[in-house]
């Protein structure tokens, strides 16, 4: 089988004494839609951060090609969850800005963007400034900006959510194309249908951990189960955690002054069923 | 064009362009810096004209209470005071006693002019006024020099009558010639001493306080608007992001601080046309080393700003962060005006903020020591560079994307 393009190796990423993510072992090969799919707060953000290389890992290694992969950030495209778009800036002008800084003339930039405009039905919304943009404009145009220099791999964080029916449909006909034109895209959500529907390979992850990598089917088949969902409550049996970037984020004097303010929070007592 | 100064300019010209197309921004980064100055050295002088003008036309009501003085009495009325005589009351303690005088707080005259003679030669007076009526208080003002002129007439008389000279007894010790000439200092060295005595304290102040807004914005706006994220996944470094946004911030605190200068200028120019103040003449050397001492120091202020920023979970928590740290800053920039140059020790020139302001001020008056200059820049560098490494270590955090959420 050929090297994979992205490779991850006993990678682990704790956020100072909580666990995000332990040691996962993934190989991306180009031509597929990999589905990160998983809960509120079971890794796939954190994960998906990794493999853009803005964030490094506790242990373990990451490699594009071979090489370290915040090495080759020209080669990915981005949609993060919120998106990032500029608000005081029209659509074209926050792909523009992207596009330049992945080295991309301007021109050759425009001929992209319009053809994926016009795939997504917003190039002539394109010169409009975003303010006023709802939820799937937003995520189209986020869409187009990380399409605009031609990426080897697209990584979505959760692409459809919020959108209506008709947008999300188009954005998942989009990666489609994008995946039978030899594209390589990894997309997360926590919608199982859409996963089934779209990926050619689904990774669930829950509470830092990959629970299962495979086809839908070798899902079905791994698990003896006749639906997707069945099959991932089957693997995430355990309670779910606590986002664990929002545990680790309060500092401890943050933790003391609030301490102090309100005291402690009273533990609820769990009456058992008789 | 290396990839690194691409990254740099292509942040900073998206950074400059999103933020000037906010007209709030515009209007205090352009209109406000830029009519401070003028506002406060012209408009404002040519108002208190007006209104003085508007003063000195009014016609004002004053009760004479006791033997009119003729002399006096003609002065009054030179001053457009309409006086009319009443008979001093009695029962007073003294002549500034109000008693059940209600006239003057109800507006229906202005003031009460009381006047008692003791002997031949000496009298006795008050004014019964009410110092919140600025009618009341122009009267009163009138009355008082008008006082002081009769005053000095009767004082004039008396040493006359005495067989004395009245200029020679009153002013036996006097300057010969003018004052003005007897100043060794060049108009423009003078002009140069006033300005180093606030020029220092506004770029400070200015420098500080408009690097706020763009830096918060730029920084934990970005973090709370979601937008930091999409930023991270940018082929640039950190530091290249980090010079990019300290290159838009730096841009836009200059501009705000070269047209208040620039404001300040016009206003100077249109002072020194009045002859109130001079052009300050300073040599190349020092306008150049005064430019050097305001980058140095724009370096160190907005490379200090977007770390405290950059450290903020959200723009509410910025606010919180820098509203204080503007205070270190404003406290220097008053301490250094009462600093006296002559002879001062060379370690001044090494405490952070004050050594660049006290430089400021020693080239504004046009004084280059060698070691003084040594020192400041030595040290400002050195402090600016700590400011930069304190920028780059904040925007290298790891819980910059960990907490975006």
């Amino acid at each position: 089988m050929a090297s994979p393009m992205l490779n991850l190796v006993g990678v682990a990423k704790h956020f100072g004494e909580i666990e995000a993510l332990s040691l996962v072992d993934l190989q991306i090969h180009s031509g597929q839609i990999i589905g990160l799919v998983g809960g509120n707060g079971a890794g796939k953000t954190t994960l998906l951060r990794l493999m853009a290389g803005v964030m490094e890992p506790t242990k373990g290694t990451i490699t594009f090609e071979n090489k370290p992969v915040s090495q080759m950030r020209k080669r990915l495209g981005v949609v993060p969850e919120s998106t990032g778009l500029y608000s005081r800036l029209t659509a074209w002008e926050n792909i523009r800005y992207h596009s330049r800084m992945y080295g991309v003339d301007d021109n050759d930039s425009w001929n992209r963007v319009s053809h994926f405009a016009k795939r997504l039905d917003i190039l002539d919304a394109l010169p409009r400034h975003t303010k006023g943009f709802s939820r799937g404009m937003r995520q189209k145009t986020a869409l187009i900006r990380a399409l605009a220099h031609g990426p080897d791999i697209l990584l979505l964080d959760e692409p459809t959510a919020g959108l209506d029916v008709t947008s999300a449909r188009t954005v998942r006909s989009l990666v489609q194309q994008l995946r039978d034109e030899g594209g390589t895209v990894i997309y997360s959500t926590h919608h199982l249908a859409e996963a089934h529907q779209v990926c050619d390979r689904i990774i669930i992850v829950h509470n830092g951990t990959i629970r299962a990598d495979g086809s839908p089917n070798e899902l079905l088949e791994l698990t003896d189960c006749e639906s997707l969902e069945e099959a991932y409550v089957s693997l995430t049996a355990d309670k779910a955690r606590a986002r664990a970037e929002d545990d680790a984020k309060e500092g401890k004097l943050s933790r003391w002054w609030r301490y102090f303010l309100t005291g402690s929070t009273p533990k609820s007592e769990v009456v058992e069923d008789e | 064009m290396s990839e690194s100064f691409r990254f740099i300019t292509t942040i900073a010209k998206k950074e400059i362009i999103e933020f000037v197309r906010d007209w709030r921004t515009l209007l205090a980064l352009i209109v406000i810096p830029l009519l401070l100055f003028p506002a406060l050295f012209i408009a404002l002088p040519m108002l208190l004209q007006s209104e003085a003008a508007e003063l000195d036309a009014l016609e004002l009501d004053v009760v004479w209470q006791g033997e009119p003085e003729t002399d006096l009495l003609n002065l009054f009325s030179e001053t457009k005071l309409n006086v009319s005589l009443e008979q001093l009351p009695s029962g007073l303690n003294n002549l500034s006693d109000i008693g059940d005088e209600q006239r003057v707080r109800n507006d229906e005259i202005d003031v009460i002019f009381r006047l008692q003679k003791v002997n031949e030669t000496s009298w006795t007076y008050a004014i019964i006024h009410q110092s919140t009526s600025e009618h009341s208080r122009e009267a009163m003002s009138r009355i008082l020099v008008q006082i002081n002129g009769w005053e000095d007439g009767v004082i004039n008389a008396t040493l006359i009558d005495a067989g004395l000279d009245p200029e020679t007894t009153l002013d036996p010790v006097q300057w010969d010639g003018n004052l003005d000439s007897a100043d060794s200092s060049t108009k423009g060295e003078q002009a140069g001493m006033v300005l180093s005595m606030f020029i220092p304290m506004v770029i400070a102040i200015w420098t500080a306080s408009s690097a706020i807004q763009p830096a918060i914005d730029m920084t934990a706006g970005e973090r709370e608007r979601g937008t930091l994220e999409a930023l991270l996944c940018l082929p640039c470094s950190r530091l290249q992001l980090l010079a990019g946004k300290w290159l838009a911030v730096a841009t836009i605190t200059s501009t705000g601080v070269a047209l208040q200068i620039g404001g300040l200028i016009f206003a100077i120019t249109f002072l020194a046309s009045s002859s109130i103040i001079g052009v300050p003449t300073i040599s190349i050397l020092s306008a150049l080393l005064l430019l050097g001492a305001v980058v140095i120091f724009v370096v160190m202020v907005v490379a200090f700003e977007l770390a405290l920023a950059m450290k903020a979970h959200s723009v509410k928590e910025a606010g919180s962060l820098l509203a204080p740290a503007i205070i270190f800053i404003m406290f220097p920039a008053i301490f250094t005006q009462v600093i006296n140059l002559d002879g001062i020790e060379s370690w001044w020139f090494a405490i952070p903020l004050v050594n660049i302001l006290i430089a400021m001020r020693e080239l504004l008056l046009d004084r280059v020591i060698a070691e003084h200059v040594v020192i400041w820049l030595t040290s400002s560098t050195l402090y600016a560079a700590m400011a930069a490494w304190y920028a780059a270590k904040q925007f290298k955090r790891e819980d910059l994307v960990a907490s975006i959420s």
